[in-house]
C-alpha cells in the first residue's frame, strides 16, 4: 500500500509532451544509487502516461510492478505511482484532491507553463506522506473501515451480554431456591412454636 | 429397471388382470352387437381403459423409477467433484452445471410423481368398482409412495452435496488467503477490506486473457465483484487492454462509478445490519430486565420468610427459657404422682 510518487502536470495537445508542473516522490526504499534513476523514470513514464490519457478520463496502467493511475480535467492531468495494492478508488479520489487543490492554490496560471517547473509544491509531499495509508483518501473506505469496526465491537458485546443472560438465569434459579427454602424454615419454625405449648 | 423389480416384489398380478380383462372383453363382445352403442361403448371401454390405465400407470412408474436412478448416479458423480478441495484444480464450472442439470431433473421428476398421482386417482374415480380392486389400489398407493421416498432421499443427499460444497469452497478460500497473504507480507490487521486479490483470480480463473475483447471485461467484473471490493483485477486486465487497445476508456469510467455506486451499497448495507444488531441488543437487555426484577422480588420474599421464622424461633426461645411454666408443670407433675402414690398405697 505504498504510494512512490505523485505528479501533476499540463497534458498538452497530443502532439507535445506534458509540461512538469510539480512532483513529489518517495524513493526512500530504494538504494541510494537508484534513487536518481527511479526519479528520472517516475518523470518519464508520468509524462508517457499523461500525453496518452484523454481529456476528462481516468487511466490506470501497470508498468512493472507499479500501478499507475492517471487522471486528466481538462488539461491539468494528475498522475500517481502505486503498488499494486493501493485500491484503486482511492486512488482516484486521491488524484481528484490533488487536481482540486492545485487549481484552488495556482489558478490557472499553470496554462502558461511551457517547461518543468522545478519547484517543490509541500502540498505535495505532504499529501504523499498522509495518503500512503489509503483510508485518508478515501473517505468511504474509513467509514466501511469504522463500521467493519463497530460490526465487531456490537458482536462481542453481545456474546457478552448473552453471557449476563445466562447468570441471569442462574441466579433466578438461585433465588427461587433460596425463597422456597426460606419459606420452609418459616413453617417449620411456626410449627415448633405453636404445636407443644405443653412438654 | 429397479421400479419394475420393486413391482415384482408386490406379487404381480398383472397377467392375472390381463386374462380376466380378455375374458370380459370376449364375453361382452357377441352382446354388444344387440345392446345400445353407447351403453356397450362404455362398458367395453371400461376393462380396456382400465387395463390402459393400469399400464399407463405402471409404464410411467418405471419412467420415474429410472430417472431417479440417474438422477441419483448423477448426484453420486456431483459428490466426487465437490469433495476433490483441491486449491488449483477447481471444477467450479463442471460442478454449476451439473448442480443445474440435477436440480432440474429432481423438479421434473417431482412434477411427474404428482402427476402420477393424479392417474392414479382418476383410475380409481372414474373407473366403476370391478375393474379396480382393492389390491390395485393398495399396490399404485404403494408404488408412489416408494418412489415419494426415494425421490426425498435423493433431494437429501443433493442437500447434503451442497452444504459439503460450500464448506470446501470456504476452506479453499481460507487457504487462499493464508497463502496470499503470506505473500505478500501484510500485517494482519482484521479490519483491512482489501485482499491481495491481484494473485488470487489469475489461478483459478482461465477466463481473463489480456487480448481478449471488451466484452471479456464484463464476465471478468462479475467474478471479482462477488468478491466484493476487487476493483483491482478488471483494472489490471482493463490496463492491459489499453495498451493495445485504446477502446476501453468508457468501460473504465463506469467501472469507477460502479465501484462508487458498489461502497455505497455496502456501507449502507452495512450500516442496516449495525441498526439490526442494536435492535436485538435492546431487545436482550430488555429481557434480562425483567429476569433481574424477578430476582429481587424472589430475594424480598426470601427476606421476609426469614425474618418471620427468626421471630418464631425468637418466641420460643423465650417461652422456653422462661421459668414460669416450667414450675407449674413440675408442681403438677409432683402432685400427680402424690396422688397416684397416696391413691394405691393408702
Amino acid at each position: 500500500m505504498k504510494i512512490t510518487a505523485l505528479l501533476v502536470l499540463k497534458a498538452a495537445p497530443e502532439a507535445t509532451d506534458p509540461v512538469i508542473l510539480a512532483n513529489a516522490s518517495d524513493v526512500s526504499h530504494f538504494g541510494y544509487f537508484q534513487r536518481s534513476s527511479v526519479k528520472e523514470f517516475v518523470v518519464f513514464v508520468g509524462r508517457t502516461v499523461a500525453s496518452r490519457t484523454p481529456p476528462s478520463q481516468r487511466q490506470s496502467v501497470q508498468h512493472e510492478e507499479y500501478k499507475v493511475h492517471a487522471y486528466n480535467r481538462n488539461g491539468l492531468c494528475a498522475v500517481g505511482f502505486m503498488d499494486d495494492h493501493y485500491p484503486v478508488r482511492s486512488a482516484f479520489s486521491l488524484l481528484n484532491q490533488v487536481i482540486d487543490e492545485y487549481q484552488k492554490s495556482f489558478g490557472e496560471t499553470w496554462r502558461s507553463a511551457k517547461e518543468d517547473s522545478s519547484q517543490p509544491w509541500p502540498y505535495l509531499a505532504q499529501a504523499l506522506t498522509k495518503f500512503q495509508d489509503p483510508a485518508e483518501a478515501d473517505k468511504l473506505l474509513k467509514i466501511q473501515r469504522e463500521l467493519d469496526e463497530t460490526k465487531i465491537i456490537l458482536h462481542k458485546t453481545i456474546d457478552s451480554v448473552l453471557a449476563r443472560g445466562e447468570k441471569l438465569d442462574s441466579l433466578v434459579e438461585k433465588s427461587s431456591d433460596l425463597s422456597m427454602a426460606s419459606q420452609m424454615f418459616y413453617k417449620q419454625a411456626k410449627k415448633t412454636n405453636s404445636c407443644c405449648t405443653i412438654l | 429397471m429397479q421400479a419394475r423389480h420393486v413391482q415384482s416384489s408386490y406379487r404381480d398380478r398383472t397377467d392375472e388382470f390381463s386374462g380376466i380383462v380378455e375374458s370380459r372383453r370376449r364375453s361382452i363382445a357377441p352382446t354388444a352387437a344387440n345392446n345400445a352403442p353407447y351403453g356397450s361403448g362404455g362398458r367395453r371401454e371400461d376393462p380396456r381403459s382400465a387395463a390402459a390405465n393400469q399400464s399407463e400407470f405402471s409404464k410411467r412408474a418405471s419412467l420415474i423409477g429410472l430417472a431417479i436412478h440417474q438422477t441419483s448416479q448423477k448426484l453420486s458423480k456431483l459428490a466426487q467433484l465437490a469433495k476433490r478441495s483441491s486449491v488449483f484444480d477447481d471444477p467450479t464450472r463442471e460442478i454449476q452445471e451439473l448442480t443445474v442439470v440435477i436440480k432440474q431433473e429432481i423438479s421434473g421428476l417431482n412434477g411427474a410423481l404428482l402427476d402420477l398421482q393424479a392417474v392414479r386417482n382418476n383410475n380409481s374415480h372414474d373407473n366403476d368398482e370391478r375393474s379396480i380392486s382393492r389390491d390395485t389400489t393398495s399396490h399404485s398407493a404403494t408404488v408412489v409412495d416408494d418412489l415419494k421416498n426415494r425421490l426425498m432421499d435423493t433431494t437429501k443427499e443433493f442437500k447434503d452435496v451442497l452444504t459439503l460444497r460450500t464448506e470446501n469452497m470456504k476452506i479453499q478460500e481460507d487457504r487462499m488467503k493464508k497463502f496470499s497473504k503470506i505473500s505478500s507480507k501484510e500485517s494482519a490487521n482484521p479490519f483491512v477490506r482489501q485482499r491481495p486479490l491481484a494473485s488470487k483470480p489469475s489461478p483459478s480463473q482461465p477466463a481473463p486473457l489480456p487480448w481478449a475483447n471488451g466484452s471479456s471485461s464484463s464476465s471478468s467484473q462479475l467474478v471479482p465483484s462477488r468478491q466484493g471490493e476487487a476493483e483491482s483485477s478488471p483494472l489490471l486486465q482493463q490496463s492491459q487492454q489499453q495498451q493495445q487497445q485504446q477502446q476501453q476508456m468508457v468501460p473504465l469510467q463506469d467501472t469507477y462509478m460502479q465501484n462508487r455506486a458498489e461502497a455505497l451499497h455496502n456501507v449502507e448495507s452495512t450500516i442496516h445490519e449495525l441498526s439490526n444488531i442494536f435492535t436485538q441488543l435492546a431487545t436482550m437487555v430488555s429481557q434480562q430486565g425483567e429476569i433481574a426484577i424477578r430476582i429481587d422480588q424472589n430475594m424480598e420474599d426470601t427476606l421476609a420468610n426469614v425474618e418471620g421464622a427468626q421471630s418464631q424461633l425468637t418466641r420460643y426461645l423465650n417461652s422456653i427459657s422462661s421459668n414460669r411454666w416450667l414450675m407449674i408443670k413440675i408442681f403438677f407433675v409432683l402432685i400427680a404422682f402424690l396422688m397416684v402414690f397416696l391413691f394405691f398405697v393408702a
